[in-house]
């Protein structure tokens, strides 16, 4: 049996799922404050939108985004898909599938991924339509005289991807070994909060995978950003090879399986 | 009659170290229902959860389809259905989209899903979600779900549990048809010795992780009978002992005369024997013995 096969049952799964509603409504919630924020204070938001307003408004919402909201639904998405297994007793059908299991593990971890990269592109989307309607409303905004530097805005999404990586796997881990979807959200929020709080006091905070993504927003507003890939961002991408590994085995080897 | 699943001193514990199973040697004939029966806690989902890779195998071999389980898990389990315990769906799918996952895990086509839909009376569901079923619809979905790939085997754990009277029924029909029409091997487990012997051709007897008794349904049947009595209501027992006691080995207890039960022609001939001696016979009934008192009659041979 193929991975694609097993991929496409696993996309079924999410479908009318809590991780399609967290999406949307984590991708939105900014945007929507933004809109809002603009159409409502347009006075104190005209200077700073004046220049480059693109690059202001990506700058800004990604800052606000990334730093909390952004790794918070990232632990709620990896907790809730495979939730759906645990919530509906499904392991022990899933398990006696003739599936290999590396299929099993690997294309709900894909899955798991697509879902974050739609979270990455609405928010792109909600970010631009944002700022499109408060152009609409108040017109004196230069939204739609100007353009979007997308490479840019590229190599922002692509950053903060990698940056994140470390933290999909290690939820993954968390929820594939909890069967309680609050422990494995509860550790993953303590982390979180203790990671933020970490980076402006301890030098080494680059070895914490929840610091990374405000650690690559930090990097662009200072401009930091000209190595080829930041330190924490070589560790991102190396914690989700080892979690990801780290799990895998995990489900091999466990005793007992659904 | 070939074997299709076939375990040798297969021996299980969980963590607190009690033995769960303990050396048991499985034999399913192809072509057969076979009931296996204990009650609950004896090691049945154990044994089945086994088979199907669900638990790691610490001691024994596992062989189905004359293969090892351990080196030939994906050939096996495409050749297989199973259900194990409560229904396993995804409540905020319908029973389409639930069928769907399956139906492309298993790869078959995608006609299967009205046929094996229509086969367990869920082809009018439309739209509505699992969540919205009732039980009995679930456990219907989940044997739909076991049916897609037209399976040789089937392994069912406990497939009647939370139906009605008629669901019951339709579940027990629809086996002996798949096993009828289509030959499919069908294990099923059970804690009611009725259902089993409804619908079985072979029986294994689980308790306390032992399997006490492994063989054909009417060897099972003839020592149940065995161990059965006969009890009679009379309006004169003394009389009536005094009448029996030369052909039958008879006694009173708690009002009643209970002697072994052998036959029906034994019964038709004791009431005879009575009447004509004199004495009114107001009930006459043979009292099978019980599945723990079954359990209990093996054990003691067993041992």
């Amino acid at each position: 049996m193929n991975f694609f096969v097993s991929t496409r049952a696993e996309l079924i799964k999410i479908k009318r799922s809590a991780s399609l509603w967290i999406c949307f409504l984590g991708a939105g919630f900014i945007p929507l404050i933004f809109l809002l924020n603009y159409a409502l204070q347009p006075a104190k938001n005209l200077p700073r939108l004046m220049m480059f307003p693109w690059a202001v408004h990506f700058g800004i919402g990604w800052h606000a985004f990334s730093s909390f909201l952004l790794p918070m639904f990232i632990i709620l998405i990896c907790s809730l898909i495979p939730q759906i297994e645990f919530k509906n007793n499904t392991w022990k059908q899933v398990f006696a599938s003739p599936q290999p299991l590396a299929n099993i593990f690997f294309s709900k971890l894909f899955v798991i991924v697509v879902t974050i990269i739609l979270l990455f592109l609405l928010f792109n989307f909600f970010l631009v339509m944002s700022a499109v309607l408060a152009n609409l409303i108040i017109p004196k905004y230069g939204f739609l005289k100007s353009h979007v530097d997308i490479i840019t805005m590229w190599k922002l999404n692509w950053q903060i991807f990698l940056s994140v990586m470390g933290i999909i796997a290690f939820q993954y881990f968390l929820s594939l070994r909890f069967k309680n979807f609050i422990a494995a959200v509860g550790i993953g929020l303590a982390l979180l909060i203790a990671s933020i709080i970490a980076i402006p006091f301890w030098d080494h905070a680059y070895t914490l995978p929840y610091a990374h993504p405000m650690l690559t927003m930090q990097n662009f507003a200072s401009k930091k950003n000209q190595v080829a890939l930041p330190k924490h961002e070589i560790y991102s991408v190396f914690y989700f090879i080892g979690f990801a590994l780290l799990a895998f085995l995990d489900m091999k080897y466990r005793k007992e399986r659904g | 009659m070939s074997s299709l699943i076939k375990t040798q001193n297969l021996n299980f514990s969980f963590s607190s170290g009690v033995k769960t199973l303990d050396n048991v040697n499985l034999d399913v004939p192809q072509g057969s229902i076979y009931g296996f029966l204990g009650p609950n806690g004896a090691g049945k989902t154990t044994t089945l959860r086994l088979l199907l890779g669900l638990l790691r195998n610490q001691q024994g071999t596992i062989e189905i389809f004359d293969k090892q389980f351990s080196s030939h898990r994906l050939e096996i389990l495409r050749k297989l259905g199973s259900l194990i315990e409560q229904p396993s769906l995804y409540l905020h799918l319908t029973a389409k989209e639930n069928l769907d996952i399956y139906r492309r895990i298993y790869e078959c086509e995608r006609s299967r899903i009205p046929e094996v839909l229509k086969t367990v009376g869920l082809d009018n569901t439309g739209k509505k979600k699992i969540k919205q079923f009732s039980l009995g619809m679930k456990q219907r979905l989940s044997i739909a779900i076991t049916l897609l790939h037209q399976p040789q085997l089937l392994i069912l754990d406990e497939p009647t549990n939370g139906l009605d009277p008629n669901g019951i029924i339709e579940v027990r029909e629809l086996m002996k048809k798949l096993n009828k029409e289509h030959g499919t091997t069908v294990l099923v487990s059970s804690h009611i010795l009725n259902e089993v012997e409804r619908m079985a051709t072979h029986v294994g007897i689980i308790h306390k992780g032992r399997l006490l008794f492994q063989g054909r349904l009417h060897e099972l049947q003839q020592m149940k009978t065995k161990q059965s009595l006969l009890e009679i209501e009379t309006s004169d027992n003394s009389r009536s002992l005094q009448l029996m006691k030369d052909q039958f080995a008879s006694q009173e207890s708690g009002g009643k005369i209970i002697l072994p039960f052998q036959n029906k022609e034994q019964t038709a001939a004791i009431n005879k024997l009575l009447v004509q001696g004199g004495v009114d016979v107001y009930a006459l009934h043979p009292q099978q013995s019980d599945l723990e008192q079954l359990f209990m009659d093996i054990t003691n041979t067993n041992n």
